[in-house]
């Protein structure tokens, strides 16, 4: 313990060594619930193209390299708020895909915003009934030192069915993933 | 009829909305409080294989996943009708122990902390726990920090995962741990344990030692008097993952202890045209609608009503602040709901504490975590208490163990209706005929339902697209007098 105790903490928040790819994607969202669970569908593609093999044969994180010799971490995840934050700690940039519900696009539309560019809505109890938003998270892991990314993407898709459990997505949501996996797999490759 | 509305449209974890009504009189007619339900769970279980559930429920909520992992698995034993090994139910409450000390710490400095720690009153874009940091100190906040990694490793090493943990089956677990593994877990917890006395030591300073807080928490704003429920173990000791589940009245009598398949005996649900979701109720004294009382069939199920419904702590640390607590609040039971922030750190060094007693048990690293069920599966009902209530699953297989039928009863659920008196209470006692509507005066009528800890049962992370806070008051004619919009 004394040695844990002694590290501090930060590298050690998500029991990893501290040497991490600089590059994370991740996929969010619930995979039971409808098209929210389109984040980790179009992540699952991106990974099947970094390491070819069928989806239920990749484990998560899966860490792989691309032709430039950049490597890059693929994960999915469902958490928000301070575990996001924590899972983010240690990589240079971060590419997130999520549903997304503005209302005001059709399904299946896809966003691409700097996180930092997005609404702060970090103040304030009413945000979650149990966490605190991903930017107000990440103010707090800076003020604790943690190394956190210089750059998060948000590659966010517009959601239809977001309140019915299902494994399926909504057609529209289904003929976004293509899109959504090219322009994720731009994203990195435009990475120096 | 003016009408305001509290709106925080969030994805993050599901939202609510208070609908207040004032009458002519500028007074607090009615409220609402209305929580979008997540829809088709059931028909989605229907069908798959009962061992599925453990995996298939730790994804309802992006909250408490170990809450729901643990009922299914218990749920799954009883379809069964297997009884883990020993070593098996001792690494799952282990397990749950690090859960509970995880989100009992996020709920104290992130959620309801703020409140206490930069005053309800304070400015918006300090109440958080960005602001608590500020003002505690960072040292502080690497506690926090530390404390949620150290949780969330116990999960981890036991439940094969962070967060969503994927080794309980029907019969115990799929895993062990080593030595060096419990180790580790012992070391943790007795990291928590100080880390729990210094929580509890600054809730001492920092809310008891002020006066005002302390009228707050006693004054009749937060005040109901219903039943209480909470998981006992044998001795009436507070126990999160297993036992009874004990049923205490307004005035302290004991009137009753149910086992998991008891619970439909026990637990009914009332219906109102204005929301989907029900209200639990207890059975045996009847819905009389939202009001206090030994008459009253309204029970709520938190970390204070689990203190009162039980008899002591299992642990000598909290024994000890269990008799401060109710020493402090003038005897058993305690019904100011403020309170329920005391009585959830008190339990988050039961945690802590639990922590290193199952970690130094001589069977915690044994091989006999699991016992094959050789039974035809029919029927189970598993029940734990997830940090914000009690939790319980409810399954029905064929011979071949595949789901006809499922039922849950989510911790906040239990609480839907002390929540909406204690919003309606709150409204009444602070909007008055030209009262000036402020953050900080709607702040304190959230605080009513953050005590609760509530969860509104949903995983999705998908972004927030809309003003989070909207306040809007109209005449009785419907039109809008005036709009308050915050970017929370």
């Amino acid at each position: 313990m004394a040695e844990i105790l002694a590290n501090g903490g930060w590298d050690l928040i998500d029991g990893q060594s501290s040497i991490r790819p600089p590059v994370l994607i991740i996929g969010l969202g619930n995979p039971i619930l409808g098209d929210d669970g389109i984040g980790w569908r179009v992540v699952e593609q991106i990974a099947g193209y970094l390491q070819p093999s069928p989806v239920n044969e990749i484990i998560f994180p899966l860490t792989s390299s691309l032709p430039s010799g950049l490597q890059v971490e693929v994960d999915c995840l469902a958490v928000g708020g301070l575990a996001l934050m924590e899972r983010l700690i240690g990589y240079e940039r971060v590419i997130i895909v999520d549903a997304l519900s503005t209302r005001a696009n059709s399904p299946g539309a896809i966003t691409q915003a700097l996180l930092s560019d997005l609404p702060d809505r970090a103040f304030g109890h009413l945000c979650s009934a149990h966490d605190t938003t991903l930017q107000n998270a990440l103010k707090v892991g800076k003020e604790m030192g943690a190394k956190l990314p210089g750059e998060i993407i948000i590659v966010g898709i517009e959601a239809a069915q977001i309140y019915d459990f299902s494994t399926e997505l909504t057609p529209e949501l289904l003929d976004s993933i293509p899109r959504a996996v090219e322009l994720v797999m731009e994203l990195i490759n435009d990475i120096p | 009829m003016e009408r305001i509305v509290i709106d925080p449209i969030t994805r993050l974890e599901g939202h609510g909305k208070i609908t207040i009504f004032l009458n002519e009189e500028g007074d607090v007619a009615n409220t609402y409080f209305q929580i979008p339900e997540l829809r088709g769970f059931e028909r989605f279980c229907v069908g798959r294989p009962v061992e599925e559930m453990p995996l298939l429920t730790n994804r309802i909520c992006g909250v408490c996943p170990e809450a729901h992992h643990m009922a299914a698995a218990k749920a799954a034993d009883a379809v069964y009708h297997v009884d883990p090994p020993p070593t098996a139910k001792k690494l799952r409450e282990l397990l749950y122990s690090g859960f509970y000390f995880t989100d009992h710490t996020t709920h104290f400095y992130a959620l309801g902390g703020p409140d206490f720690v930069m005053g309800p009153s304070a400015p918006v874009a300090e109440r958080n726990i960005l602001g608590v940091i500020h003002k505690v100190g960072l040292e502080i906040g690497g506690k926090v920090i530390q404390a949620r990694k150290y949780g969330h490793r116990i999960v981890e090493i036991i439940g094969g995962r962070k967060v969503h943990p994927c080794t309980s089956i029907p019969g115990g677990l799929t895993k062990g741990i080593t030595e060096q593994e419990r180790q580790e877990i012992e070391q943790i917890g007795r990291w928590g344990i100080d880390f729990a006395q210094f929580s509890l030591q600054l809730f001492n300073d920092i809310v008891l030692g002020n006066p005002e807080y302390v009228e707050l928490i006693l004054g009749d704003i937060y005040t109901h008097r219903t039943y209480s429920i909470g998981l006992v173990d044998e001795y009436n000791k507070v126990n999160f993952y297993d036992g009874k589940v004990s049923v205490v009245a307004p005035d302290g009598e004991r009137i009753g202890k149910y086992a998991p398949n008891e619970y439909t005996d026990w637990i009914e649900e009332h219906v109102e045209p204005w929301t989907y979701l029900k209200f639990p109720y207890l059975k045996k004294v009847g819905w009389k609608g939202f009001v206090d009382g030994k008459d009253s069939g309204v029970y709520f199920a938190t970390p204070l009503s689990r203190l009162n419904a039980a008899d002591g702590m299992a642990t000598p640390l909290a024994q000890e602040h269990y008799e401060k607590f109710y020493a402090t609040l003038g005897g058993k039971p305690v019904h100011q709901r403020l309170t329920i922030h005391w009585a959830r750190l008190i339990e988050l060094l039961y945690a802590a504490e639990r922590i290193v007693q199952l970690a130094a048990d001589p069977e915690i690293t044994s091989n006999n975590f699991h016992a094959v069920p050789t039974a035809t599966p029919t029927e189970g009902v598993g029940i734990v208490e997830a940090p914000r209530g009690t939790l319980t699953h409810h399954y029905k297989t064929d011979e071949r163990g595949i789901l006809t039928e499922v039922n849950l009863i989510v911790g906040t659920t239990n609480n839907y209706a002390p929540i909406t008196m204690s919003i309606k209470k709150a409204s009444s006692s602070l909007i008055k005929k030209g009262t000036v509507i402020t953050e900080g005066l709607l702040n304190m009528v959230e605080m009513a339902f953050r005590a609760y800890d509530p969860c509104f049962g949903c995983a999705t992370h998908s972004l927030v697209g809309q003003m989070p806070l909207e306040i809007t008051i109209q005449d009785a004619d419907g039109q809008i007098l005036d709009v308050l919009k915050q970017n929370c």
